[in-house]
């Protein structure tokens, strides 16, 4: 509940205009939304926001706008499509105000609301994944056609079908071509593992997290989670196994907020529980120098950062080095937040993409190898390592693709 | 002003188009539906309209029940008025049939302006706005890019683009009807929650009845594309396909 002291004063005299007293009113009701309220104006979370600097409005700035009663200011900001919901400012903030979940996402609500829309690429996003259930506007029925160039058998759950373990692929992992050999690498590894696994197949939509939960897209999130729940619910299993931090995420957080708790694990940690075994089994070294990026999805927002690392020494010869930025400190790739979707509006308002940032930081480490846990960062990273001049000398890998070159599994693709 | 934007439900091609048993048409069971894109335009032009002047829009939503859920965005939108006009999977795309159907519900609104996209990816025959303006006998023009429309309301000012980088600027006495290429600015976004919104709570009022027999064309045979025999396809893995660009842009001394 907002406390009414924020919104008259002593003398019962309005301190707010309605606009802002009923934003206030709204954040208040959403789970943990009242510590917005608790905001001690440190500023701690502008200074580590990677875009902090292009900001009109930074988070401790829009906070201090809604306390003087000038929402209308922070609808004109472009500031609330900079965010690219790296946690950053949530992390370190000493209160723990959730700046990129219910801040950014409330006030890009109500843009929505409000007519005003989204800038065209992310509308466009939005537009597909609610028609088709993925960003690209890609059929879905097509969304298991990877399987056919797995080279194994890849099990299809119907509904009244079970499995142990339930794949979730992701749209990134089953639509974009590259991101397709790493999801193929990862079945390769399941199969080695002698995993019981199956996958929703063109049952699977976008899990939601992506596009909505930080991008004021709630109707979406809804009917996305709605479907996916039901869809979930006509299969059995034990755990679900995820490819995509954001999908991580979703499940972890909202997922469970509307009533949905799944034993949920990114792959990194379902196989870093088998690195044993993993080792035993690897068959070839690979004598490369690899620096692993930390997703924001799966390190400072779900604290897993040991997991991909742990996965990476199981590979012989390999030798991991750590940029200057690693863990809880990781620059982000820049694509969260729905910001994947939004690169040139960026770009026009900062000029250095963070992904060109970040793969300097991990040429300059001297590693061949930038190890990635989360499909965006490959052909985000990839195109980085283009533009800015450092092709043939480093490249993105995702860690499954790793371990499963490492066991001797990537012939044939 | 009253406005009138006819929105139609196409086959949607990023699904595969499969070919009915009859060698004539599409498997009904097999296709999905999207609203025309020159329709969505027409829709924002009408709404861009309505944010100028005071103005009602109605929508008009042809095709089956899939054209219901495009209404139901036309409302969240911003539109007044929602109509809904069902029109058996046989006659899709028969513009003069449709034409024919929907001419006397338009002439009895009295609207000023009658929108829709210039072209509709099923069309069989004639574009829909000009053949809906013979049955009205007003003035149609298409292949607009933009749309004023007087206070007054007796006359509007479009722009349409021709061949060659020519850009007419052309008046049309109302009422009239229009087919749009593209609005002044691209279709808005509705989000999904207004979407459902409007879906829970919109007056939606139906045009039934059957279609008039109007004899127009007819598919004989409906069939896969035939591949120039000029054509290169360009297989293997990515490293082959892009050798193989780089030859041919290099033996065309494009590079």
């Amino acid at each position: 509940m907002c406390p009414e002291s924020l919104l008259v004063d002593a003398e019962g005299e309005r301190v707010l205009d309605d606009a802002t007293a009923e934003f206030l009113r709204r954040i208040c009701e959403l789970p943990a939304g009242e510590k917005l309220l608790s905001c001690i104006q440190c500023g701690m979370c502008s200074g580590v926001c990677p875009l902090g600097y292009a900001m009109d409005y930074t988070p401790r700035r829009m906070i201090s706008a809604l306390r003087a009663g000038r929402i209308d200011d922070l609808y004109r900001s472009d500031a609330i499509w900079l965010c690219v919901a790296c946690f950053n400012c949530t992390f370190r903030c000493p209160v723990g105000v959730p700046i990129p979940d219910r801040l950014i996402a409330s006030l890009r609500v109500d843009l929505l609301g409000r007519g005003v829309g989204v800038p065209p690429e992310l509308q466009a996003a939005f537009e597909r994944t609610f028609r088709y259930g993925n960003p690209f506007g890609e059929s879905p029925k097509k969304r298991d056609a990877w399987t056919r160039d797995a080279g194994i058998d890849v099990p299809i759950l119907r509904e009244g079908d079970s499995a142990e373990v339930l794949w979730w692929v992701g749209c990134f992992g089953s639509y974009n071509k590259r991101n397709q050999e790493d999801t193929i690498a990862l079945a390769r590894i399941l199969r080695a593992l002698e995993v019981d696994f199956g996958i929703l197949g063109p049952d699977e939509r976008c899990s939601g997290d992506l596009p909505c939960t930080s991008q004021g897209e709630t109707g979406l999130f809804d009917f996305l989670y709605h479907h996916n729940a039901e869809q979930l619910g006509k299969r059995k299993f034990k755990e679900v196994l995820v490819g995509d931090p954001h999908a991580f995420n979703a499940f972890n957080k909202d997922y469970r907020l509307l009533g949905t708790s799944l034993d949920v694990r990114h792959y990194t940690q379902f196989l870093a529980d088998r690195a044993t075994e993993l080792k035993r089994k690897m068959k070839k070294q690979i004598a490369t120098k690899v620096t692993y990026h930390d997703a924001c999805c799966l390190g400072r927002r779900n604290g897993e950062y040991e997991a991909p690392r742990i996965l990476l020494e199981t590979i012989p010869s390999l030798k991991l080095v750590e940029m200057p930025r690693n863990r809880e400190n990781a620059l982000c790739c820049g694509g969260g937040g729905g910001a994947n979707w939004l690169d040139s509006y960026i770009w026009q308002r900062t000029r250095v993409p963070l992904p060109m940032q970040r793969v300097q930081e991990a040429a300059r480490t001297g590693a061949d190898v930038l190890a990635v846990s989360c499909p965006l960062e490959i052909p985000r990273f990839e195109d980085a390592i283009k533009s800015s001049g450092l092709d043939g000398r480093l490249r993105v890998r995702e860690v499954s693709h790793m371990v499963a070159e490492g066991l001797g599994l990537l012939g044939g693709t | 002003m009253k406005i009138a934007v006819i929105l139609r439900q196409v086959p949607d091609v990023v699904e595969e188009l499969v070919i009915a048993a009859d060698g004539r048409s599409l498997a009904e069971d097999e296709v999905t539906y999207i609203t025309n894109e020159g329709d969505e335009h027409a829709l924002e032009m009408a709404l861009i309209l309505k944010s100028r002047q005071a103005a009602t829009v109605t929508a008009v939503g042809v095709g089956g029940d899939e054209a219901r859920d495009a209404l139901a965005t036309a409302v969240a939108k911003g539109v007044d008025e929602a109509l809904f006009v069902p029109v058996p999977f046989e006659h899709r795309g028969d513009n003069h049939r449709l034409a024919a159907h929907l001419a006397p519900a338009i002439k009895s609104a009295g609207y000023d302006l009658v929108l829709t996209g210039v072209w509709a990816a099923d069309q069989l025959d004639a574009g829909l706005a000009g053949l809906l303006a013979v049955h009205l006998s007003l003035p149609y023009v298409g292949g607009l890019t933009s749309v004023a429309a007087e206070p007054a309301g007796d006359k509007a000012t479009v722009r349409k683009e021709f061949p060659g980088g020519r850009l007419g600027i052309i008046e049309v006495s109302l009422p009239a009807v229009l087919g749009i290429q593209s609005a002044e600015q691209p279709p808005r976004y509705a989000s999904v929650s207004k979407v459902s919104q409007a879906k829970r709570t919109m007056q939606m009022k139906e045009l039934s009845g059957p279609l008039p027999n109007v004899e127009g064309v007819h598919v004989s045979k409906l069939m896969k594309s035939e591949t120039g025999v000029k054509a290169e396809m360009l297989s293997g893995d990515v490293e082959r396909v892009a050798d193989g660009i780089v030859r041919i842009l290099r033996e065309r001394g494009v590079v």
